[in-house]
């Protein structure tokens, strides 16, 4: 980053009191806030390796508080236990299958298991992302994709016992998606009334209603559509025209193909509604300042659920492409891809087309993790460390660079800010 | 005779922007000295730099005679430099004493407590010494916006200000509140108090100042006596061509009724009556001007009328269709303009480029979307008109609205407001904030529009604006019209004694129908 605090007097700069630095830290701020798209790409990437850095003194310094049988180094009575390269190359190399080895094909199955996490992340990125920038904190991604999840199954498993053979096939998927889609719509369209309608605060509602979908599903599973033959809270599995086709890729990795390009051709649907139609424009306006939408002439009410029904509904696929692509059935206790959507989207600033780098770093990370704990005796526990160090190191300056944008507008002497009157002199 | 300020050759560079180009200003003690430019000249950049809010790239600051070094407000305090910014920085709840007081009470206990009596006497004195008239037991929510005034300039005082900066201070000002002001600068420089006073207004510079120094585009034109001067002189000086300050147009013939607002009452977020049964007409061809001091109603009535709040009662009808509850959608596509009060706000999208902002209030239209998409090629052509028409600077339609000057902001929202040949405008303090040259524009432009037989309705607390372009002038005191007068009949006093709710003598009143008008 560029350090360019003003160098604003001709002389010897006097010692700047407190009021001097923090005008200093705010002019950086500012500036890291007006940062072009490319900027920004090569602070996430100096942040990645900067974390690596970190992450390295760290589980150095954990391998030598440790003590183990097989110490990777010893000096005299000191061991230590744990390689910090090895730990990294598992964690990037191994998530990709090892590109540098020898015989390495894009088709392997580690690859696979980083693909289908990030499949998944795209969509529930994608939802985030969307109510992002209608200025809506949609914390409930995660129910409404539980509920989108659930939706699919049910719908699919009814229509697998109506039809079957190629109707099916060409029907199931959409179906199941369709399905996923409205289910995980009407989730979010409830916080979406609430808000537009009685000015309810969505973080809560939303929050609120995450709670309330585990426990519905769990009780409408266990209650009235479980499988019989099985001790797990789950439905039937699914038929098999209803599970995505593992394209190239083995069948055993669960992992499609087909439901990654579905989640791309939605990133460009996202894209091109944010950027390219009227109700994208409302939407954007609505986000960034209310006031001037209503100006506009956006009705803000039908906004916001409309926004809300959308950005449920990403999730609700995203909860339908589980089920259909990696569970095979619906099974309570769903990993937390809508939380981790949340990290996804601020990562990509809220940028759809963003999402999928960010998705593909986190389904790195998820993939990963497991291989660093199938290689090496490294604890859990400090993988996720790692883990957590490098998102934090990545979303920071991207957290930081909203505050700037912030303080931009705020500034009392800049344009921006001078109204009525004419002091407006810049 | 002594200097007070002298700037020396103060450059002052922004990343890409000149703000101050070589400016030299000499102060003398004693005096009124006024800081005349349009927007964007730099009148308030400099002033900043001699407050310390911005340090100078290059040249130096001079106060009573020394070389000054400041980097924050407070060390311009402590050499008696103080500024009164254009909004107040008061706490309404509190008394006008402790305002006065806050930071700097006077202490007693071994400092552990605020010495009220001594404060309340202190602040007595310091007001009796210059003829202010100030309850120091006031509550700053309880007095006017002029009081208010008097109050920022006291504070200044206690702190041992000599040189006083004021920002554009006559803005919030009724006619009277701004004689009451000029009286109070005189007797603070009689008292050897130094004042600059930052305006774009001629007749003030002239009015108030001893000496007027011009700045344009950042540099400092001339400094002139106030005395041997004519305002023709001082508007080409401050725009560098020759301004015609006076209009000249034919008189109105309105046409059929285009707003007919009935009985309105618009209550506010506390439910105060804000606006309280007005009823007013505008028609075809021409201006309805609404003067009134700020915050008697002027909003709310049009914030109504433009369908951004829905009125408590009566109905408001465009063109014999009643539009009482429409929204603000379906009041755009009925063909109304407006330009809002706050365009930072409001008009403009301060984080979109200039091409989305030329879209703002049409999105939905079919010239520019069509099945839902938006055809950004137009949106820019269209953008790219009004930058040109209306002269906006820079002349890039991809910069942020947030990075043009209030005065260039203010021109590309009147530019996409009267690019959408609205039947009815409503135009709320059009030249807020604007310079000479735009305003005269924008002016030509508002007639042009009454003379294509449209109808507008003009909120302004320029008087002289609502003067000059209206047919009829209402004038609003707390959310009632108090009359319909003739605004080239009407003299400027009795418009400040109808605008403070007084009822003078020999008003050349307007019946609303427009009856007794030439």
């Amino acid at each position: 980053m560029s350090d360019d605090a003003p160098s604003r007097n001709g002389g010897d700069p006097p010692a700047p009191d407190s009021d001097g630095r923090w005008s200093q830290y705010r002019q950086r701020l500012i500036r890291l806030g007006q940062t072009s798209v490319g900027e920004r790409i090569l602070i996430a990437v100096s942040a990645l390796l900067l974390s690596i850095v970190v992450g390295t003194v760290i589980v150095t310094a954990a391998g030598l508080m440790a003590t183990c049988r097989s110490p990777v180094l010893t000096f005299g009575s000191t061991t230590l236990c744990y390689d910090p390269f090895y730990v990294f190359n598992r964690l990037f190399l191994g998530a990709l299958g090892d590109p540098f080895a020898g015989g390495w094909s894009p088709l392997n199955a580690q690859f696979a298991a980083t693909l289908r996490e990030t499949t998944i992340l795209v969509f529930t990125g994608l939802s985030v992302a969307l109510a992002f920038r209608a200025g809506i904190f949609n914390i409930g991604t995660q129910g409404q994709l539980i509920i989108g999840a659930l939706a699919a199954a049910l719908t699919v498993l009814w229509a697998g016992s109506l039809v079957s053979g190629t109707v099916a096939l060409v029907l199931f998927i959409p179906l199941g998606l369709l399905a996923g889609a409205v289910g995980g719509g009407l989730y979010g369209a409830i916080p979406g009334a609430l808000k537009a309608y009685a000015d309810a605060n969505e973080v809560i509602t939303t929050i609120m209603l995450n709670f309330v979908a585990v426990r519905v599903t769990l009780y409408l599973v266990r209650n009235h559509f479980a499988d019989p033959t099985s001790q797990a809270t789950q439905t039937r599995t699914l038929p098999v025209e209803g599970q995505f086709p593992s394209i190239l890729f083995d069948p055993r990795t669960d992992f499609s193909l087909l439901a990654l390009l579905i989640a791309l051709v939605f990133v460009g649907g996202v894209y091109y509604l944010l950027e390219h139609t009227a109700f994208g424009y409302d939407l954007r306006t609505a986000g960034i300042q209310p006031a001037a939408a209503e100006y506009g002439g956006v009705d803000s009410a039908r906004t916001i659920l409309t926004s809300l029904t959308l950005s449920g509904a990403l999730g609700g696929i995203g909860g339908a492409v589980f089920v259909m692509m990696t569970l095979g059935k619906f099974q309570t206790g769903i990993p937390s891809y809508g939380f981790d959507g949340i990290t996804v989207s601020i990562l990509a600033g809220n940028n759809p087309i963003g999402a999928v780098f960010a998705a593909l770093l986190f389904g790195v990370l998820k993939s990963g993790s497991n291989v660093v704990a199938f290689a090496t005796n490294v604890p859990p526990q400090l993988v996720g460390v790692l883990r957590g160090l490098i998102i934090l190191f990545v979303a920071m300056p991207e957290f930081f660079r909203i505050i700037g944008r912030r303080l931009a507008t705020r500034e009392p002497d800049s344009p921006a800010t001078a109204t009525a009157g004419g002091g407006a002199d810049d | 005779m002594e200097q007070a300020v002298h700037l020396d050759g103060i450059t002052k560079r922004f990343p890409g922007v000149v703000a101050n180009d070589d400016v030299d200003l000499a102060v003398e003690k004693g005096t009124v000295h006024a800081l005349l430019g349009e927007n964007g000249a730099g009148k308030t950049t400099l002033m900043n730099v001699l407050y310390g809010l911005y340090q100078p790239t290059e040249g130096t600051v001079n106060v009573h005679g020394k070389t000054q070094q400041f980097d924050s407000p407070r060390d311009a305090i402590d050499e008696g430099v103080g500024m009164i910014h254009q909004h107040f920085m008061l706490v309404d709840p509190m008394t006008v004493t402790e305002n006065i007081t806050l930071g700097n009470e006077p202490r007693k206990w071994l400092g552990l407590t605020v010495d009220s009596e001594q404060s309340r006497k202190q602040v007595r004195e310091l007001s009796e010494r210059y003829g202010f008239d100030v309850d120091p037991d006031a509550r700053i929510e309880d007095v006017g916006v002029g009081v208010q005034q008097r109050v920022e300039i006291l504070k200044a005082l206690y702190r041992g200000a000599d040189v006083l900066i004021l920002d554009e201070p006559t803005a919030v000002l009724t006619p009277q509140e701004v004689e009451d002001l000029f009286r109070v600068l005189d007797e603070l420089t009689d008292q050897g108090k130094t004042i600059i006073f930052i305006t774009h207004k001629l007749g003030e510079a002239m009015e108030a100042a001893d000496e007027i120094t011009v700045l344009r585009e950042g540099k400092n034109v001339g400094t002139v006596p106030a005395d041997d001067i004519t305002r023709e002189e001082l508007a080409e000086m401050m725009v560098g061509r020759e301004v015609l300050l006076d209009l000249d147009r034919d008189p109105a013939e309105p046409g059929r009724s285009i707003l007919d607002v009935e009985d309105l009452v618009v209550e506010d977020d506390r439910g105060v009556r804000a606006v309280d049964g007005i009823s007013l007409e505008v028609r075809a061809g021409e201006v309805l001007g609404i003067a009134g001091v700020d915050g008697n109603g002027q909003s709310e009535l049009v914030e109504a009328i433009t369908g951004l709040q829905m009125p408590d009662e009566g109905t408001i009808t465009y063109d014999d269709v009643d539009r009482t509850t429409d929204s603000r959608r379906e009041r755009i596509e009925a063909g109304l303009a407006y330009i809002p009060e706050d365009r930072q706000e409001r008009g403009l999208v301060m984080d979109f480029e200039l091409v989305e902002n030329g879209l703002l209030g049409s999105q939905h239209a079919a010239d520019y979307t069509s099945k839902g998409r938006i055809d950004w090629n137009y949106t820019r052509d269209h953008a790219e008109e009004i930058i040109e028409e209306y002269d906006v600077r820079p002349p890039d339609a991809n910069a942020h609205a947030k990075s043009l000057s209030g005065g260039n902001q203010q021109k590309f929202v009147v530019g996409r407001e009267f690019a959408r040949d609205p039947r009815l405008v409503v135009a709320s303090h059009p030249t807020r904030g604007v310079d000479v040259g735009s305003m005269e524009f924008i002016h030509d432009q508002i007639n042009a529009l009454r003379e294509a037989g449209r109808a507008v309705l003009l909120i302004s607390s320029n008087l002289d604006e609502v003067q000059s372009l209206s047919d009829r002038l209402a004038v609003v005191y707390e959310g009632e019209i108090v009359d319909i007068v003739d605004p080239e009949r009407v003299t400027e006093e009795q418009l400040g004694l109808l605008m403070a709710g007084q009822q003078p003598d020999a008003v050349p009143t307007i019946a609303a129908d427009g009856e007794g008008h030439r």
